[in-house]
């Protein structure tokens, strides 16, 4: 019943092909554009860049069915960051607006290798902000998000053109705020689209391309239920069960290319959310000793970067916007 | 063979049918003519074991099954197929986690594994066997390692039927073992075949309340020595210490909010939840379904172990029957645990509310007599006691027992209307 590591050539093209790729260089040109962009436009609004660490002794466990990998630090087992969340929480004392651009490895399951969405290995736009609400995180994503198209529109119109990225794509720049639901809404137009998403889960993948290709223009998504998320998505205090977090999802199919919300923060709750998401508490010492301490309330976010920079070049896979792909299963340098 | 012992446990009977297979349902033929048999003494300390199998005397199932067939329908006309947890089983059990306790660790767990593949009946694989022997994946002791026993099972399994089911308890949270199994190339197999699930251990029947102690030497005890507690209760001079785990604090909340991070986490995996006889197994059990769990055990105070205080053997956590009682008409699937071994204390657990029953330390032991067969030998037998039971009852599908098949003493010794085992409306609503 063995089913071996799929071998990178069969999905894959060799790293010569790849990075001798038009495609991959315009790519990369576009991604550089990307993260300047996001750069400025959060060092303007008073944000301060933390290098992000790479290893640790827990990292973020909410991540769905996704295994981390376990490193030998001095006997210690150790973790590759699934995602900075716990660090960008302890950030906060140091800096009131921080954000990161990080490393991040998760080894997913198998079948997400089709999704197109999902990398093994991929980065993150990690930004965290003491004291602010969701709608002021949603506010702050959808900047990035804005000033990053309008950057690449202007400064890498030849890749776009390279890519055959039609720039109508791009009408929603000139209208107003994206456009939010809550998750329960989703829920009923998936239902309506004939599609059986589960009212207490995340959105599936092929809710989410689903939902991603219903609309022309990126939306949030808003109130996950509880059991859906990590431990640190604040629960809602006037309607138990609800999140208050969002996922910001692109149009045309792209899917989600954010996620974020309010975090807990108050020592209790977050001890109490961690036995709801089946963690056990003890391996979270240090963090759980800042929280006993005392963290900032806080919102915050992580935009995948490959993710952004697929729906920005028009990319039919993420692996595309990597010039280092790893895919879920896949041999690969 | 490690001449395992189960002295609170008919071992010897276990291992007769682990031998001589379905010759064993009946008395030695060497006896034929020339004993008489009553029932054995002491079976009525066990209230589950007390109650008798009581077939009517009209029997309309057996009329339906007769126009059905065209002929009188036989004993070996019971199907003994069932659902259990969301997989096909060609018969109403499943075998219990045996964990990471010495006499499971060894060749049993993989003995077991194959045969139970063979027979086609779901396996839960136990808590802490990652922690403790290893995943298998990158050169673990892989005899004794999880994957070793997955493939064990994998390769001999029928196409389309049983499941393998991955325990996991708090302190496995650190090594991830769900994450590790749903995302691992080589158990893609079981899951696109349905066959793979995942179950929260809350508690067992030996030790309610407590969380897993198993007894180390002190080497092997430093080897996990920053990742379990460990209490020196057999002295600081003394070669082994004990190795002590929590079982993990629930509420009604954290066991809910589980349940739906599991379905959310793994879409693809059955998920099960293992109860510890608690006294508001009712509310337990009900939360757990309601959450969308696909099965849930109820392991009676009569379960086994690998290690428990000899106090919480005698003294702690509800009979199996009561269990059974309490939950009443299940919200669910309910798989019923505690010295299961043979066909007359399963039919009853059947009748009971159970759609299947959870073996463990009779698996062991006949697996333990009989590396290759032991196991399947047994069931074979304890098959064809429930074809005979079954039938007996003018039924031919175990899932059409109901409280009715049961008479309980307790029952006889109370007022009629509110008996152990619910009254006539409840039992009507289980057979509803």
């Amino acid at each position: 019943m063995t089913a071996p590591t799929t071998e990178r050539d069969s999905v894959l093209p060799t790293p010569r092909e790849h990075l001798t790729s038009e495609v991959t260089r315009a790519a990369t040109r576009i991604q550089n554009t990307v993260l300047r962009a996001t750069r400025d436009i959060l060092r303007d609004a008073g944000f301060t860049e933390v290098l992000a660490p790479v290893i640790g002794p827990v990292t973020d466990p909410g991540i769905r069915g996704s295994k981390q990998v376990d490193v030998d630090f001095y006997g210690n087992r150790y973790r590759l960051m699934t995602s900075a969340i716990l660090y960008k929480q302890a950030s906060l004392l140091a800096f009131d607006k921080m954000f990161c651009i990080a490393s991040n490895v998760r080894q997913e399951p198998m079948e997400t290798a089709s999704t197109s969405r999902h990398l093994a290995e991929f980065h993150q736009i990690d930004v965290e902000i003491a004291g602010a609400s969701r709608d002021e995180a949603m506010g702050v994503a959808e900047s990035i998000l804005r000033e990053a198209v309008s950057r690449v529109v202007s400064e890498s119109a030849d890749d776009l053109a390279a890519l055959g990225r039609d720039l109508a794509a791009f009408g929603w720049l000139a209208e107003g705020e994206f456009a939010r639901m809550t998750h329960a809404e989703a829920v009923r137009r998936l239902h309506d689209a004939g599609h059986g998403q589960s009212a207490d889960a995340e959105i599936d993948w092929r809710g989410e391309a689903l939902i991603s290709e219903l609309t022309g223009s990126p939306f949030f998504i808003t109130d996950y239920p509880k059991g859906s998320r990590g431990f640190y998505d604040r629960e809602s205090t006037s309607t138990p069960g609800v999140l208050r977090n969002f996922d910001l999802i692109a149009a045309e199919g792209f899917g989600e290319l954010a996620s974020g919300g309010e975090r807990e923060h108050d020592y209790r709750a977050i001890i109490t959310r961690m036995r709801e998401t089946g963690e056990n508490p003890a391996k979270y010492g240090w963090y759980l000793q800042l929280a006993r301490e005392g963290i900032p309330a806080s919102a915050g976010f992580g935009i995948g970067v490959e993710r952004l920079v697929r729906f920005i070049a028009g990319l039919e896979s993420a692996w595309q916007a990597s010039a280092y792909p790893k895919l879920p299963g896949v041999v690969s340098p | 063979m490690t001449r395992l012992t189960a002295p609170d446990f008919p071992a010897q009977a276990v291992r007769d049918r682990a031998r001589r297979g379905t010759a064993c349902a009946f008395p030695d033929t060497g006896e034929y003519g020339l004993t008489v048999h009553g029932q054995c003494p002491g079976q009525a300390d066990d209230p589950l074991d007390a109650c008798r199998l009581v077939p009517p005397v009209f029997m309309p199932l057996r009329m339906e099954k007769l126009i059905d067939l065209g002929r009188e329908p036989l004993y070996t006309d019971v199907d003994l197929r069932t659902d259990i947890g969301g997989f096909s089983s060609a018969l109403p059990l499943s075998l219990s986690a045996f964990g990471s306790t010495q006499v499971a660790s060894t060749d049993l767990g993989l003995a077991v594994a194959a045969q139970a593949g063979k027979l086609g009946v779901p396996m839960v694989i136990g808590e802490n066997v990652v922690p403790v022997n290893g995943y298998g994946r990158q050169g673990g002791a892989a005899e004794r390692c999880l994957l070793g026993r997955l493939h064990a099972y994998a390769d001999a399994a029928p196409d389309g039927l049983g499941g393998v089911v991955i325990q996991q308890s708090t302190e496995d949270a650190d090594a991830e073992v769900w994450n590790l199994v749903y995302s691992d190339p080589s158990a893609q197999a079981m899951l696109d075949s349905g066959r793979l699930g995942f179950e929260l251990k809350a508690g067992q029947g030996a030790k309610p309340g407590l969380g897993g102690l198993t007894v180390l030497s002190r080497q092997a005890a430093a080897q996990v020595a920053d990742q379990f507690a460990l209490d020196e209760v057999f002295g600081e001079t003394a070669g082994q210490v004990l190795r002590i785990a929590s079982p993990g604090t629930l509420t009604q909340e954290i066991l809910r909010q589980q349940i739906r991070l599991m379905r959310n986490n793994f879409p693809r995996a059955r998920v099960w939840v293992k109860l510890h006889p608690g006294r508001d197994i009712a509310d337990a059990a009900r939360t757990a379904w309601q959450a969308g769990a696909d099965a849930v055990t109820v392991d009676g105070a009569e379960g086994g172990t690998g290690w428990a205080p000899a106090a919480f053997l005698d003294h702690v956590g509800l009979p199996l029957a009561e269990c059974l009682s309490r939950i009443g008409a299940p919200g669910g699937c309910l798989l019923a645990g505690g010295r299961m071994w043979e066909g007359a204390r399963v039919s009853k657990a059947l009748a009971l509310g159970a759609s299947a029953a959870a073996i463990g330390r009779a698996a062991l032991l006949a697996a333990d007599e009989d590396p290759e067969h032991g196991l399947i030998r047994l069931a074979e037998c304890l098959a064809l006691e429930l074809r005979m039971m079954i039938s007996a009852l003018g039924k031919y599908a175990p899932g059409d027992l109901d409280a009715a098949d049961v008479w309980s003493p307790d029952i006889a010794a109370r007022a009629c209307g509110d008996d152990a085992f619910g009254s006539e409306t409840e039992r009507n609503e289980v057979t509803a």
